[in-house]
């Protein structure tokens, strides 16, 4: 990725306290302000996450979201206001970004993703963190993460559970070698708190930085199930499916 | 001791809301036959002919028995077995 803009020093002042992590330090720092971010959607987990890259001082996020604030958002959708009720989900996401970091540029999409759709976004992308509900969009997402050997930060959640994995396309699977088909009955709307996709979300947001930034582990080939319902974090192993139809001959 | 299987939040309206139930088995396949004899609903949900659903992992400790030896994969009194179904973000 490139690396060519230097740091400004109200960036420095900003930044200093994860600048002082020894091995991200300003040259980590440089990495993020020069990496641009795909988000789908941003509500509950990806409202979280873009708010996060954001504060660690990413240079761009596109962000994908349709459709206007409704009051059963506001649970989790942190980006959102009740001011803001009835009006554009996506450019409440951006007003509140830039309030936090005005120096971010904020690629505002009101559509969600499609197959249609996803080629051109996932090319403005150096990752993507997939936050979408529906497995459609996830797909159509990773199938061009795939094209485009984009590594992509993968998030869910049910209720009080949590689901979280870094696929990178040629070190790890893909999300069909995971899961090969759509699950029937998904619906778009399931129970959670906002603390839930807000927990998932933080986890999401340190990983895409570690990868921009090339320190630290992700979390590749395993998935960690987090259960915050007894506070019980595991990891299972994932593994590349040979005849998947997505990733198998890549 | 026994085998215990972990079942997910959106699948526990079939074990009477039980997040972990205790079988005996001496294979995968034994271990949910003998799940599905006390919830007999929860069966239709993991499997479709016989087969596990393409959108639940079934896995023995941290493994996925697919790269085990699937249902015929061995178990033993300790071993913990999730059913993990794919979920989304929202």
């Amino acid at each position: 990725m490139p690396s060519e803009m230097p740091l400004t020093e109200e960036e420095r002042a900003t930044y200093e306290w994860q600048m002082w992590v020894s091995d991200f330090g300003e040259q980590g720092q440089r990495k993020l302000k020069n990496a641009s971010v795909l988000v789908s959607r941003c509500g509950g987990v990806g409202g979280t996450v873009a708010y996060y890259l954001a504060a660690a001082g990413i240079g761009r996020l596109i962000l994908a979201h349709a459709g206007n604030v409704k009051h059963s958002d506001l649970n989790r959708q942190l980006l959102m206001t009740h001011a803001g009720l009835g009006q554009s989900r996506i450019e409440s996401a951006k007003r509140r970004l830039k309030e936090l970091n005005p120096r971010l540029e904020v690629v505002a999409v009101a559509e969600n993703i499609t197959p249609a759709n996803a080629p051109r976004l996932v090319a403005q992308a150096d990752l993507i963190v997939d936050c979408a509900p529906l497995f459609d969009e996830r797909f159509a997402m990773n199938e061009q993460a795939v094209k485009q050997k984009k590594p992509m930060v993968d998030c869910a959640m049910f209720e009080l559970e949590a689901q979280l994995t870094t696929l990178v396309p040629g070190k790890t699977p893909c999300l069909r070698c995971i899961y090969p088909q759509n699950p029937p009955a998904w619906k778009r709307q399931f129970p959670v708190f906002g603390a839930v996709s807000g927990a998932v979300a933080c986890l999401a947001a340190m990983e895409a930085i570690k990868l921009l930034a090339e320190f630290g582990k992700p979390l590749l080939n395993e998935m960690l199930l987090a259960n915050l319902r007894d506070m019980t974090f595991r990891r299972v192993k994932l593994a590349k499916k040979p005849d998947c139809p997505v990733c198998g001959k890549r | 001791m026994a085998i215990r299987i972990h079942i997910p939040t959106p699948m526990r309206q079939h074990t009477d809301g039980n997040a972990v139930v205790e079988v005996s088995g001496e294979t995968i396949q034994a271990a949910l036959d003998a799940l599905g004899e006390k919830y007999p609903a929860i069966t239709q949900r993991v499997f479709d002919n016989g087969q596990v659903r393409r959108f639940i992992n079934i896995y023995l400790n941290d493994e996925d028995i697919r790269y085990l030896d699937n249902l015929e994969t061995a178990v033993k009194d300790g071993d913990e077995v999730s059913i993990i179904p794919a979920v989304a973000g929202g």
